[in-house]
């Protein structure tokens, strides 16, 4: 760090980047504000109206969707954690054969969100080897819906095979930080495996795990391309519900409704990820 | 003598036990991810190649006949190539921008301090975490304004906003982690601004520099929103197509041909850049919101 003299030519060098995010990140917000209220409307008159607001609260098909999207996020967030926290953890320590497994976990991390639904599609189509597998097996006695499903099971699949690594990477960061004297201290004080992974590694690796739930939840809530081709036919995401009102129907001030949702939804869930951070690390 | 004495020791044994345990158990994780990944990647690999003469359907647990067809039509007669040049003309413009771009900022964020630098370190992570969607139908209409939509420099704006985050984050770790000794030391000596750019700046740098390029260009060849309502139908790129194939038409083995043209790149970048990517980029760039 260098000394205390600041100069503005520091925010003059902050222009380039933090300026150019501001300037096209803010303009789209600002938009989508006025035109969910008719100012700035591309469509019709340009007056100042709740009516868009009142038609979305009162319309039963988009609360539906609002609600959805709600699940959805909230489901393969908590999932991935499942899956990402006990490997994370037995990944802490690592010999040769960890590492190799590390870097196979690694892979989806790389492929890109509508490849890897189109991957996953193929297993659990109607007809795919997921299906077929089960039958043969003869667990199940005809094949079962898990693609466009009417409860997004696909859809969380899909979210849980693609945000798996980047979870993992954001949780073995966080869990490499717990210095090995720490859990020594607590074993040599007779605590238990169970007291152990719920009193040290849990709480100590909570900023991580808040951060990657976080994201997670924000992409998957916001989500269109894998909502589009792999979840349910009724009720569409609402981002999806967002596009088709604006350019299919062309009520774009509609959809500067639902934009204005979606995009309040992620500002509370990141200022509460910001309230828990807080509280459990114990410092502002 | 010893050493026998001591292999019968009950916490030897124990910990040889424990040794065998998890052995094992990294190898049934490792068997769990070869199938958990490979899978649906062989999956697609084998539907790619299927036969368009023999199509492969229910009954039939293996395609009859494997050949290049399906690839050749998708070469042929789809938009594919161009669709290739456009994403892979647009990744480096993108990158080499948000390098220009990035490079001021995260100096001032990496090395001065500055009062509200929390503040800026969370806007520059905006573009990750404003949902891309409402972003790009509502860029979409400030685009419009200005003639920049179904435009390409329009595009390479677009993708240089969403590389921005990871450039300027990485970045600034790096700048963060140089120490002030070798500065103060080229200072000494006489170095002037210009010297100490060229000379301690940017060498130091490299690796996260590196790093950064690498997140700006998957995400460019990723990108699907923006390119979708801004692009689209003018500028179609890999995912933009992979879209079309998934949508309303769903056809399976084409769909297959772009998904593989479009992850096989990024598999081998993974693979080669392996020793930028440990896990301390990502998790500092991403690690506070």
């Amino acid at each position: 760090m260098e000394r205390k003299n600041v100069s503005s030519i520091d925010y003059l060098l902050l222009i380039p980047g933090v300026g150019f995010i501001l300037l096209f990140i803010g303009s789209s917000i600002f938009i989508t504000i006025t035109q969910s209220f008719g100012v700035l409307s591309v469509t019709g008159k340009s007056q100042f109206t709740i009516e868009n607001w009142k038609a979305i609260f009162h319309d039963k098909e988009s609360l539906d969707s609002i609600l959805f999207s709600l699940k959805i996020g909230l489901l393969s967030s908590v999932g991935t954690l499942l899956f990402a926290f006990p490997i994370a953890l037995f990944l802490r320590k690592g010999g040769a054969g960890k590492r190799f497994l590390a870097s196979l976990i690694k892979i989806p991390l790389f492929i890109p969100a509508l490849v890897a639904a189109f991957l996953i599609i193929n297993l659990i189509s109607y007809h795919g080897i997921v299906n077929e597998a089960l039958l043969a097996l003869g667990i199940i006695k005809k094949p079962l819906r898990m693609l466009n499903d009417k409860f997004g099971w696909g859809v969380i699949v899909i979210q849980v095979w693609k945000n798996l690594p980047f979870v993992l990477l954001i949780l073995s960061s966080s869990l490499a930080s717990i210095r090995d004297d720490t859990i020594d201290a607590a074993r040599n004080l007779g605590a238990g495996t169970f007291s152990v992974l719920f009193r040290i590694y849990v709480p100590l690796a909570m900023p991580g795990i808040l951060v990657s739930m976080i994201l997670m939840f924000i992409k998957a809530f916001g989500d269109f391309a894998i909502m589009s081709v792999a979840g349910p036919t009724y009720p569409p995401s609402i981002a999806l519900r967002m596009r088709n009102t604006a350019t299919l129907f062309q009520e774009w001030d509609k959809a500067a409704v639902l934009g204005v949702i979606i995009i309040l939804t992620t500002l509370f869930i990141t200022w509460l990820y910001s309230r828990l951070a807080e509280f459990v690390t114990g410092r502002k | 003598m010893a050493a026998t004495k001591q292999k019968n020791l009950w916490y030897v044994r124990q910990a040889r036990r424990k040794r065998r345990f998890t052995t094992l158990l990294t190898v049934f994780f490792i068997l769990v991810q070869v199938i958990w990944v490979g899978v649906p990647i062989f999956m697609t690999v084998l539907w790619s190649l299927v036969d368009p003469s023999h199509p492969w359907s229910f009954p039939n647990i293996l395609p009859e006949k494997l050949s290049w067809g399906q690839w050749i039509y998708v070469f042929k007669y789809t938009n594919i190539l161009r669709a290739l040049k456009t994403s892979y003309t647009l990744a480096p413009c993108a990158v080499l921008l948000s390098f220009l771009f990035s490079l001021p900022t995260a100096y001032v964020l990496g090395r001065k301090q500055i009062p509200g630098k929390k503040f800026f370190q969370t806007i520059v992570l905006l573009p990750i975490i404003m949902p891309g969607m409402v972003v790009a139908l509502f860029l979409s209409r400030v685009f419009n304004a200005f003639g920049l939509a179904q435009n390409f420099f329009g595009l390479v704006l677009a993708h240089t906003l969403m590389g921005l985050p990871y450039m300027i984050r990485v970045l600034t770790t790096s700048f963060e982690a140089i120490p002030q000794d070798v500065i103060d030391a080229a200072e000494n000596l006489g170095a002037n601004t210009f010297v100490k750019i060229k000379d301690i700046f940017l060498p130091m740098v490299r690796p996260g520099l590196l790093a950064g390029m690498i997140f700006a260009f998957t995400t460019s060849i990723e990108e699907f929103n923006l390119t979708f309502i801004i692009g689209t139908p003018t500028f179609e790129t890999i995912p933009t197509i992979l879209y079309s194939f998934l949508g309303y038409n769903f056809i399976r083995t084409n769909a297959s041909v772009v998904a593989l043209i479009m992850m096989i790149p990024n598999i081998i970048m993974l693979f080669a850049v392996e020793n930028f990517l440990k896990s301390d980029y990502l998790s500092a760039s991403l690690g506070k919101l």
